[in-house]
């Protein structure tokens, strides 16, 4: 761009002048709007963080910003929403529970989940594209639809009454499961199995055809071919589900709730920083550490595996 | 720790027990092909085990139960092979026959005499009925009959007739002998009629199996988990609170006519609200923006960001004025679909743009990223905290509210009011040199776009020198107090509030999405675009947003689902008060709270049919796609 401003008068000129600064000001503005929005979007998380290291009384007195440069920073509040009694958290045990809630939500459908797009990908059979639309068509089933009678169905079995006779037949018995962690990790694979068929099936059925061929003429039948070929082949997206279940498992607040009902022994920790938030005032002063301390394992998941994560997401809503 | 190692336990128990029997499964079909006796000893010998346990397990048999599963294994072992050893067709069937006769015989004489059946020739003779005529439709459709399979069903049917329909205990011993000696003789006569197993039905049946031992589990879960309890749903939302009574649709009338749920009675609100006159104002703004700039490159409308920004922000206020003046839960469910999803896709889709090819594009990226790792109860805590909202007189702990009294409650001409002014003159003068250069540059877009952005500018200036921004009002001796806002408690907007804290964790979802796609977009395509002397906006209008249409109405029907059932945040929030409800909250408390089964299952229906357009829409793409 080169200055002609020898035919305009000064003013003219320095008003082009003023409007190209502001036009190069402006190219750089998607970089500076970018990073307000980072900056806008890290400010919640950054100053409940910044909470949760201060004392009851400065929560009380002020905000996060005016202890900034003042004494009295403190791990008080981690120490003691982890400990269990009348005054704390008890969120260490709740932590615990979440991981015996969260690890066998993730390995069940996974192991489920890789057979069956294994089967829907490379067995041939009748009527297998109607099945495996239906299948993943229930991806989009809001969970609030199957919640109450997968709680019957724990809590008591299954029983028909034959009309006309008063038998009773057991379809399904009654395990009495209903507020244990096993009713969750049930409920949690049923949930879960459409989007990792999905998603699995996206991935295994794009392998090549060539290496099933020659698989099949070397004598190897379909489970040798699942065991020794596709799962070794489909690591990625295994990775890829394993931290999407996982993070959604650890997260779940809804199915604990539901399925574990007033077995608070059994209560992960997104059930217990919930029912703090609710009793106003008394444990108010350790929600911001609660709140971090159930946020540090997915956090740490997220940070350290996110590329996986990202391919995940992707391959579930991308198909390539 | 014990519930860990209690979960660990119960991993590996239900992972071992698994692997055997998926592994063991796929063994035994292994074998059917080239070893058919082997493979139908074994099945025999895993039925007659199984069978025997049962018995011995309610007590129908005396002594060891360990004794008895071993002679009923080889019972079955022996009836399922004995048959195939005969090559001669008649002689096989006489073999099956007889096999079963004295399988049967054993077990009438074995079990305990207080189960004898007492059951009504009626009662057998509709059961076997239905179920012949059953198997021959099934049979017909599919245009092939099999006389095995037919035996085997009626035998079946025979057990449903005599044992279930029938009553059990008190019956004599020959009607002990008919309801056992006939189902056995049926099926050792199935099993010894036509002629033995060919290779080619052999390799059939094994394809077969080996569908079921992989796809056996999968389905197993998705009818337990999902289809069975849909219809089940949908069964006791049409029953009563106890969810035994028929009472028709009685529960959704309930749903939809209910003042809770749908109240439409202040729509007349909408036309005196200001938004309304906002949004009108800003969409005729867009229009003739978009009409000006239109007539210059020969089109009657012009979507650039001028034009296309105002009419957006413009429908946006409008849906707000019309959301804010209706109330209810189906009305405020509404209310988060659409806001939520569109501006998480909007804003994820600006992040995207304005992060490609940025410096530290990944860290930009990951940190509007992370609350997707957040849980939804964390971040409702999380934003509990930024709209903590104390009385007047003590300082304020939540961030938006010390900002809002902060700004209210300013001193005049005090070094605070007086920075801010001269931070917004020195933007005013900036636009308005921009507007110049657009107008001597005849380019009308930066003008318009320049004149758009210092509307509002020009509004935050003249309400800091005059009336003042900001929470405040004048205490009663003449003195400012600050005057928080109620985030959470103040209807109808405490509900974008809550929107807010969904929105925050979608963007990132959307923006991940999107940046790939965006990345995908051929490079070509856009330098021949720039070739052509195309501006930045007229690329993305043109050429990458058509491109990138199918990612996002795949984020789109994601996001409809997602918030459609938002239940967490507003649960953790409000729990539904201020008038905050929303269906998957008001259906979580009619169900589990107040045990109304019928109204609750009648909402989750509601939810249900909300997302059976989005099913739809997926099916079609995915036979699109050709699966």
């Amino acid at each position: 761009m080169t200055v002609t401003t020898e035919s305009r008068s000064v003013t003219a000129g320095s008003v082009d002048r003023v409007g190209r600064v502001v036009y190069g000001f402006l190219r750089a503005l998607p970089t500076w709007i970018l990073w307000l929005l980072v900056f806008v979007w890290s400010v919640p998380s950054g100053s409940l963080f910044l909470n949760s290291f201060r004392p009851r009384d400065a929560q009380r007195a002020h905000g996060w910003w005016a202890s900034i440069g003042k004494e009295g920073w403190t791990f008080d509040n981690y120490l003691d929403v982890l400990e269990s009694g009348r005054q704390t958290g008890g969120l260490a045990i709740a932590t615990v529970n979440s991981f015996a809630i969260a690890i066998p939500a993730t390995v069940i459908p996974i192991a489920i989940a890789a057979m069956a797009a294994y089967a829907f990908a490379w067995i041939p059979f009748k009527g297998r594209e109607w099945l495996f639309i239906l299948t993943v068509s229930l991806l989009a089933l809001p969970n609030q639809v199957a919640l109450l009678p997968l709680l019957q169905l724990f809590a008591g079995g299954a029983h028909w009454t034959v009309p006309g006779t008063g038998t009773v037949v057991t379809l399904f018995p009654d395990l009495s499961l209903a507020g244990s962690a096993t009713a969750v990790w049930l409920t949690h694979t049923s949930f879960a199995l459409p989007f990792a068929i999905f998603l699995l099936h996206n991935y295994i059925s794009a392998l090549p055809r060539e290496l099933f061929e020659a698989a099949r003429i070397d004598g190897a039948d379909h489970f040798t071919i699942f065991w020794r070929l596709v799962v070794p082949l489909s690591v990625p997206a295994l990775a890829a589900f394993t931290i999407f279940q996982f993070l959604w498992t650890w997260n779940d607040y809804l199915v604990a709730l539901t399925m574990l009902g007033a077995n608070g022994s059994a209560y992960p920790a997104t059930i217990k920083i919930a029912s703090m938030s609710g009793e106003f005032g008394r444990l108010e002063h350790l929600l911001s550490a609660g709140a971090f301390v159930q946020a540090g394992v997915p956090l740490v998941v997220f940070f350290t595996l996110q590329r996986f994560f990202v391919r995940g997401l992707l391959a579930g809503s991308v198909k390539s | 720790m014990e519930a860990l190692t209690g979960a660990l336990g119960g991993i590996l128990a239900a992972i071992g027990l698994s692997t055997l029997l998926f592994v063991g499964a796929n063994r035994l079909f292994d074998l059917i092909v080239d070893r058919w006796r082997l493979y139908m000893g074994v099945l025999g010998l895993l039925a007659g085990g199984s069978f025997f346990a049962i018995l011995a397990g309610n007590r129908v048999l005396d002594g060891s139960s360990l004794r008895w599963v071993g002679i009923g294994a080889l019972l079955f072992a022996g009836m399922a092979v004995l048959p195939d050893l005969v090559s001669d067709r008649r002689l096989r069937f006489v073999v099956g026959v007889l096999a079963g006769l004295s399988v049967g015989s054993v077990v009438a004489r074995v079990v305990d005499a207080s189960v004898r059946p007492t059951a009504s020739p009626k009662d057998l003779v509709l059961a076997v009925g239905i179920a012949v005529a059953a198997y021959l439709a099934v049979a017909l459709l599919r245009g092939q009959l099999r006389p095995g399979s037919l035996l085997v069903v009626v035998a079946f049917a025979w057990v449903v007739g005599t044992w279930l329909l029938g009553e059990v205990g008190g019956g004599s011993a020959t009607a002990m002998a008919v309801a056992v000696l006939v189902p056995f003789t049926l099926v050792g006569a199935a099993l010894g009629s036509g002629e033995q197993r060919s290779r080619v039905r052999r390799y059939d049946l094994q394809r077969k199996t080996r569908v079921g031992a992989f796809l056996g589990p999968a389905m197993f879960f998705v009818a337990m988990g999902l289809v069975i309890p849909l219809v089940r749903t949908i069964y006791l939302s049409l029953h009563g609170s106890k969810g035994k009574i028929w009472v028709g649709l009685k529960n959704y009338g309930e749903v939809l006519t209910n003042k809770k749920s749908l109240d439409l009675e202040d729509w007349t609100d909408i036309f005196g609200s200001r938004l309304t006159h906002l949004g009108v104002a800003l969409l005729i703004f867009g229009l003739v923006a978009g009409l000006l700039i239109g007539r210059r490159r020969g089109r009657l409308l012009e979507p650039t960001t001028s034009s296309i920004g105002p009419v957006s922000v413009g429908t946006l206020l409008l849906m707000f004025a019309v959301f804010a003046s209706l109330r209810g839960t189906v009305i405020n469910n509404l209310w988060w679909v659409i806001v939520v999803t569109l501006l998480s896709t909007v804003l994820g889709l600006a992040a995207a743009i304005l992060a490609d090819q940025a410096r530290f594009e990944s860290l930009a990226k990951s940190l509007i990223f992370m609350p997707m790792a957040i849980s939804f109860v964390g971040a409702g805590i999380i934003w509990r905290f930024m709209y903590i909202a104390r009385p007047p007189q003590k300082p304020q702990t939540g961030l938006f509210n010390a900002i809002w009294v902060g700004l209210g409650t300013m001193a005049p001409s005090g070094a605070g009011q007086v920075t801010v002014v001269a931070i917004l003159s020195g933007v005013t003068a900036l636009l308005v040199g921009l507007g110049i250069f657009g107008i001597r540059r005849r380019q009308p877009g930066i003008t318009i776009g320049s004149a758009f952005v210092a509307l509002p500018i020009l509004w935050l200036l003249y309400r800091f020198l005059g009336p003042g921004l900001g929470g405040v009002e004048t205490g009663p001796l003449g003195d400012p107090i600050g005057k928080p806002i109620l985030f959470v408690q103040e209807a109808p907007f405490n509900n974008v509030w809550l929107m807010v804290v969904l929105i925050w964790i979608q963007t990132g979802f959307a923006m991940v999405i999107l940046s790939a796609a965006i990345k995908a977009v051929p490079v070509d395509l856009i330098e021949a675009a720039r070739v052509d002397g195309a501006t930045s906006g007229q690329v993305f209008f043109h050429v990458t947003l058509p491109t990138i249409v199918p990612t996002i109405s795949v984020i789109v029907t994601t996001l409809i689902v997602l918030v459609m059932k938002v239940f967490d945040i507003v649960r953790v929030m409000t729990n539904g008060n201020f008038g905050t409800q929303v269906i998957a909250n008001e259906m979580w408390q009619r169900t589990f709270t107040e045990f109304n089964l019928g109204l609750g299952s009648a909402l989750a229906v509601v939810l249900f049919i909300a997302v059976v357009p989005v099913m739809g829409l997926n099916i079609r793409r995915m036979q699109r796609a050709g699966v």
